[in-house]
């Protein structure tokens, strides 16, 4: 057998010094950002042009901060969901579906209601309806979670599958409710004027950045200060210690995956009185579920340090997709790159938790003799 | 009603279960070593990508087939890295594999878009067995790799529960603590175990895109398999023999909406076919869930935990 000379030994910390609390995420960054341009060099596209084209789309124009906002406000809802399900260890991951059911939902409200109530009441009623159409995807995965322990991985996930065919069914068959019922080409139906949000400027940033902003820094604030989020909090540290302290883990399990799943729904409905005004098949090729995921794991579930993995996030899909037009560089970078920040950060993070140091290990080890 | 075709999407469903039995018996060989990847879907579309790569520069298939094989253990050992040496999260882990696999997958796939491949896996030949009505086209009209993989899960069977590896893995994910008793390394089976389910989920991968689509179309090709693969090793309760038969029951309902299309069976809409598949995996889910019955399904006492000795 092959002796390796030397041992890697984690030690746990007791207190993670705060510095590195800064510097592990960046250097995670720094390290995915370097072996992206490794990877491109082997495929043979050009290191600097995809960078700086990158981060011009992203960060350093006028219409590359205000698209990479618009985008957060998006990203900030669904990975406030993913944060706030994962700070109890219950791995909504199907976020992506709740977000087409509240494409659907606040199509529907925006639809049904018609022209007739002011901005200020219509545009909120979209809001909920898509927030409680989300809240609905992940009923079932919330009761069989709670009842009867099934993986809310995989359900959660499965039913965005499901999801995706329902957007498809709802566009496409015709004479659907949803349809544009004056094009033959399948479209989505455009929602009452009054539901419609405009955005600021020439920009394409919807007003709808702040309601992210502000929702996230309210479910900050009920989990740090209220009696709920201490619920939530023994409960992620403790399950048997909630259980002695009567903490109704059922009903918690429930509530929290329902704010989740309502998080993504709303997350939908932001993307019809934003940007888009009806139901557009092609959302369901964006992956804003998915990237909530990231951002909520880059945050470390922290839902107020969401705000800026957020941003940060998009302004590098924003970047990614900037790619298309000024390089031949394929947009997926920014994908892979998204993966592989978290892949580093994860990996990171054992820096953080754990002291690890290497120790010689010789091929005769001195065995001490104490008592 | 037209026979041919139900004899046709039953041969199908066989065939597109190939890439079920191999990425579930992938995902079930980790699982047993006490790790949780669900990262396989990316792992799929990655090698399904890069398979179709190497196999279009080469001009051999089979050597699309190994690279697909190899891509899939170098994906799955970062997750084993990640997991057993880092001890990060499992489920973060196996979902940035995911997203970082799709990308990666997309990158790779860009230039490929709407390339053909020349050369296909035949079936194999078994003369005039394959004649045989009915039971011919789908008993004897399948191809080397989809022999293989239901061998492979009888063999998997044989080794998990008849040999001493097999005690050891199945101990590693149950019971870590015992094998680290046993002076065995807990680490070394878990990374080993991980880069081999990874490497048989690649070969999924590449079977899919070599034997089954003609071309590379982003990110259409394995269209959620990868999870459905996932669920198929909780339904078959972590043993390999019975992945095989809710492989091909899933194979079925996969395949059920291009059959009834072609029979021009319209009542039931489209979409509700196409959810059929998701659907009927979550309900199998769900039925086969209680209160606690979680180790008498079978499920690795410690899967998703690492193993640290001195926190024991």
């Amino acid at each position: 057998m092959m002796h390796i000379p030397f041992r890697v030994v984690f030690e746990q910390r007791g207190e993670t010094p705060r510095r590195l609390s800064l510097i592990v995420p960046l250097v995670s960054v720094l390290a995915a950002l370097f072996f992206g341009a490794l990877f491109l060099l082997a495929t043979g596209y050009s290191v600097f042009d995809t960078y700086t084209n990158m981060f011009k789309g992203g960060f350093a124009s006028f219409n590359g901060i205000t698209d990479t906002l618009a985008l957060s406000t998006v990203l900030i809802c669904t990975g406030v969901s993913a944060a706030f399900a994962f700070q109890m260890n219950l791995y909504n991951i199907g976020g992506e579906g709740q977000l087409y059911l509240g494409l659907i939902g606040g199509a529907w409200a925006g639809i049904a209601l018609g022209d007739h109530l002011p901005s200020l009441i219509m545009v909120p009623i979209l809001l909920i309806c898509g927030a409680l159409a989300g809240a609905a995807w992940i009923f079932v995965p919330a009761l069989v979670r709670s009842r009867l322990g099934t993986s809310e991985i995989v359900s959660t996930l499965l039913l965005t599958y499901i999801g995706a065919s329902l957007i498809k069914h709802v566009i496409y068959t015709p004479g659907s409710f949803f349809r544009n019922p004056n094009t033959s080409f399948p479209q989505g139906r455009r929602v009452a004027d009054s539901a419609s949000l405009d955005s600021f400027g020439s920009s394409r940033l919807y007003p709808t950045f702040f309601v992210a902003v502000v929702v996230a820094g309210a479910l900050y604030w009920v989990v740090k200060r209220t009696e709920f989020g201490y619920r939530i909090n023994v409960i992620s540290d403790s399950p048997r210690a909630a259980h002695y302290a009567g903490i109704n883990s059922r009903r918690t399990t429930m509530m929290v995956m329902s704010i989740s799943g309502a998080l993504s729904g709303l997350a939908g409905a932001m993307l019809i009185v934003g940007p888009y005004g009806k139901i557009e098949p092609s959302i369901i090729t964006l992956g804003y579920g998915y990237a909530g995921i990231v951002v909520a794991a880059l945050a470390r579930n922290n839902l107020a340090v969401i705000i800026i993995s957020g941003i940060l996030f998009s302004g590098l899909r924003v970047g990614g997709n900037n790619l298309q037009v000024t390089t031949d560089t394929p947009i997926h970078i920014g994908v892979m790159l998204q993966g592989a920040i978290l892949l580093f950060a994860l990996g990171g993070e054992a820096f953080r938790r754990y002291h690890i140091h290497i120790v010689r290990t010789q091929t005769q080890p001195n065995i001490k003799m104490s008592a | 009603m037209n026979d041919n075709i139900w004899i046709l999407m039953s041969a199908d469903a066989i065939a597109i279960a190939t890439t079920l039995i191999l990425a579930g018996l992938g995902a079930l060989f980790t699982e047993r070593a006490g790790v949780l990847n669900l990262g396989i879907e990316g792992i799929l579309l990655a090698s399904a990508v890069s398979s179709f790569l190497a196999a279009d520069a080469s001009g051999s298939i089979w050597l699309g087939l190994v690279f697909g094989a190899l891509i899939g253990a170098i994906l799955a050992s970062v997750h084993a890295v990640l997991s057993v040496v880092f001890r990060a999260n499992q489920i973060v882990a196996g979902l940035a594999l995911v997203i970082f696999g799709t990308g990666l997958a997309n990158f790779l796939g860009k230039p490929a878009e709407g390339k053909t491949i020349n050369t296909v896996i035949e079936p194999l030949s078994f003369g005039s067995l394959s004649d045989i009505p009915v039971i011919g086209p789908i008993v004897f009209g399948q191809d080397i790799i989809t022999y293989s993989a239901i061998l492979l899960a009888i063999v998997s069977s044989r080794y998990l529960f008849s040999t001493r590896p097999g005690l050891e893995l199945r101990a590693t994910g149950d019971d870590p603590a015992t094998v680290d008793a046993q002076g065995l390394s807990v680490a070394r089976i878990r990374i080993r175990y991980t880069m081999f389910g990874g490497a048989l989920v690649g070969l999924g991968g590449a079977w899919l895109m070599l034997a089954q689509s003609a071309g590379w179309h982003q990110a259409a090709t394995t269209n959620g398999l990868g999870w459905i693969a996932l669920a198929l090793v909780v339904f078959a309760g972590w043993r390999p023999m019975r992945i095989i038969f809710g492989a091909v029951l899933f194979g079925f309902t996969l395949q059920l909406p291009f059959t009834l299309q072609a029979e021009q069976i319209t009542f039931i809409p489209s979409a509700f076919l196409e959810m059929l598949p998701y659907l009927a995996t979550l309900i199998a889910l769900i039925a086969l869930s209680r209160p606690g019955s979680r180790n008498l399904l079978g499920a690795p006492r410690s899967l998703g935990s690492p193993f640290v000795r001195d926190e024991r």
